[in-house]
């Protein structure tokens, strides 16, 4: 099963980094050394209000799937609901990155019917 | 045939059975609702929630010639010496009547509120509230 295709109520992102030491120097000078050519470390934060229970389980379903945080994938184009920006803008990370989960999905009971859901992503290569 | 209700058609019943000396009742209804707005809206939308009723009444503090005193059987749902428990839960009727049809709604409700007093050159009247609790069991209002 894929990630389910709703549109979230709220959206936060945040574009990772590149695998970079930074060492100061007693002057205070400062040297970065990059170890790697590749972005990772994207979290993408996305909150379901007020869906249907059967919304809800699609989730639950998918993280199953993918074996909790183990199995990475992609994201569909309906987590950019409402971003007239670039259609890459929320690229896990550099060419060949996808997201994982980062924790468990949270589902909320809302009343009987209704549940909302946070889900916490992270870009791994 | 058209008909304007007025207080004359109106009644409280007490487990079906009129209450006496009611001089008026309100009953009001709450939807919450759910917002579902998503990303990309440009409009609100929303979806149901919980629904909630609740309401009063006016009774004057009247015994009957048959020793019945509506509005203490009322005020003794919550003024007690042992504590409130399901087992005060009322059956109300709230009803508007047009000649031999009824237009009801008929509500279980715990009494949540009640003030009485005495004074000087009126008659003494027990104001209560009341809240809901469940669906309505009949609705033809």
């Amino acid at each position: 099963m894929a990630f389910p295709s709703l549109s979230p109520t709220a959206r936060a992102f945040e574009p990772g980094d590149w695998p970079v030491r930074t060492y100061e120097a007693l002057s205070g000078a400062e040297v970065r050394i990059r170890y790697g050519n590749k972005r990772t470390g994207a979290k993408l934060s996305l909150s379901y209000d007020n869906i249907t229970d059967t919304q809800a389980q699609e989730f639950l379903t998918h993280y199953i799937d993918t074996q909790g945080t183990f199995i990475a994938f992609n994201v569909p184009a309906a987590i950019r609901t409402g971003w007239t920006g670039a259609s890459n803008a929320f690229d896990p990370g550099s060419t060949g990155a996808l997201y994982r989960y980062a924790q468990a999905p949270q589902v909320t009971a809302v009343r009987p019917g209704v549940s909302t859901v946070q889900v916490e992503l992270v870009g791994v290569v | 045939m058209s008909k304007i209700f007025t207080g004359r058609d109106g009644s409280l019943l007490l487990s079906g059975q009129a209450l006496a000396k009611v001089s008026n009742w309100t009953l009001q209804g709450e939807l919450e609702t759910l917002e579902t707005t998503t990303l990309g809206d440009s409009q609100r939308t929303y979806t149901p929630g919980i629904q909630g009723f609740n309401g009063s009444a006016s009774l004057l503090y009247y015994k009957s010639d048959a020793g019945v005193n509506d509005a203490g059987t009322l005020l003794r749902k919550i003024i007690k010496t042992d504590g409130v428990s399901t087992s005060d839960i009322v059956s109300l009727t709230l009803r508007l009547s047009d000649g031999a049809t009824t237009n009801d709604v008929t509500i279980n409700a715990y009494i949540t509120s009640v003030s009485i007093g005495a004074t000087v050159g009126d008659v003494s009247r027990a104001e209560i509230s009341f809240q809901v609790t469940g669906a309505p069991t009949t609705v033809t209002i």
